[in-house]
């Protein structure tokens, strides 16, 4: 997809539309992995795409940050640097990278993910066990919103907060790992 | 977690986001309406208010730390994107300190020399020094909360600038109370204040808006 359309995408995502967020993500998400993969690839597959979801959640919970008169991608390149260096250091390589690097990165070949990631998988397990078993319901059982609801007895609103929590926690745990 | 799994987790959590903008008028807005309503009340308002307000010099009181707020302001909203730091222009936040620096050329002209002391020192330093500082806690907390919905790449100069707007919007309050109008005493001593309040938000910049 290319990138004109991520705009329209974005804007679509933060006034809420979920499946134009869907298409946002999985249209980016490449883009990211050449990112990650072509500073990182010392570091091993698994550690790169540990690295690409933290870019992932940071991007969903900094999307507030895009301002709509702007284009998508330095806003994008920004965040995955930040990150990426982030992550990078506290893997104990030290790296620096320019948003200059990014434009020669070419986006990593389309297909289902290589591998499996497992730095989440651990700070799903901090979670507190109701926020860690919604957000194993939703992402690996793929269960709707309204079942997972259903299940922990809880008004669908209550979950979305519930959901939103949990991100935010899940952030907040890497940042005291990185540390 | 595979991350077609971690894409599903995030687009269920797709919800419409509030623009930065609109987080820190809702959060400046109140904490000035405090500010300016406990200056009222605490510490009273200048009896001649009406018209000091209109006299150039007694002005300056207010007007430069609204300008300076005005410029710190629309800065901090750039520097809440993470892209925001590239290219940022911080210069501007000096203009009103020259305009404050002129206004004290200016007062050491008019002032004899023997007044110089007794204006600079004014009667009321200790008020405006605790009275500024406590009255931009909340403006400055108004900001950084919107700050920390934010992404900043340069936490150290955005808590710097937020300080400045906080502070500025602190000081424009504090003039409603006070009475002092020589150039010597409130560039000196507001800006003291200002100086003590950024320093401080730019040492919590970089321990509150990590992300």
């Amino acid at each position: 997809m290319p990138q004109d359309d991520w705009a329209p995408l974005l804007r679509a995502a933060n006034a809420g539309d979920a499946r134009a967020y869907a298409d946002f993500l999985r249209a980016v998400t490449p883009v990211l992995r050449g990112i990650v993969r072509a500073r990182g690839a010392s570091l091993g597959g698994a550690a790169c795409e540990d690295v690409l979801q933290e870019v992932l959640l940071a991007l969903h919970l900094k999307r507030q940050t895009w301002d709509p008169a702007l284009p998508v991608r330095p806003w994008l390149y920004a965040i995955a640097r930040h990150k990426v260096t982030d992550a990078f250091r506290a893997r104990g390589s030290r790296i620096d990278i320019s948003v200059e690097d990014f434009a020669e990165v070419l986006a990593a070949p389309p297909g289902p993910d290589p591998t499996e990631a497992s730095d989440m998988e651990k700070m799903i397990g901090l979670l507190d066990p109701r926020a860690a078993a919604i957000v194993r319901a939703i992402g690996l059982d793929g269960a709707t919103m309204a079942e997972t609801a259903a299940r922990h007895g809880l008004r669908e609103g209550a979950l979305r907060v519930a959901l939103h929590r949990a991100l935010k926690q899940l952030a907040a745990l890497r940042e005291r790992h990185v540390q | 977690m595979r991350t077609d799994d971690l894409i599903r987790t995030l687009t269920a959590d797709a919800q419409p986001v509030r623009p930065l903008a609109v987080t820190l008028i809702v959060g400046l807005l109140p904490a000035l309406a405090i500010a300016v309503v406990a200056v009222g009340l605490v510490l009273g308002y200048r009896p001649d208010l009406t018209t000091a307000i209109f006299d150039p010099v007694s002005a300056a009181r207010y007007v430069l730390p609204l300008a300076l707020a005005g410029l710190a302001l629309p800065l901090a909203l750039r520097l809440a994107r993470p892209e925001g730091a590239a290219g940022a222009r911080v210069w501007p936040l000096a203009l009103p300190a020259a305009v404050a620096g002129g206004l004290v050329l200016w007062a050491l002209l008019v002032t004899p020399a023997e007044g110089w002391g007794m204006a600079w020192r004014g009667k009321t330093m200790v008020y405006c020094l605790v009275s500024i500082p406590v009255l931009s806690v909340l403006p400055v907390a108004a900001i950084f909360a919107m700050l920390r919905r934010g992404a900043t790449t340069a936490p150290a100069l955005t808590g710097l600038v937020a300080g400045l707007g906080g502070s500025g919007v602190a000081a424009a309050a504090y003039a409603l109370h006070c009475t002092e109008d020589s150039p010597l005493f409130f560039v000196s001593w507001y800006g003291l204040a200002i100086l003590a309040v950024t320093a401080v938000s730019a040492w919590l910049g970089p321990r509150l808006l990590r992300w």
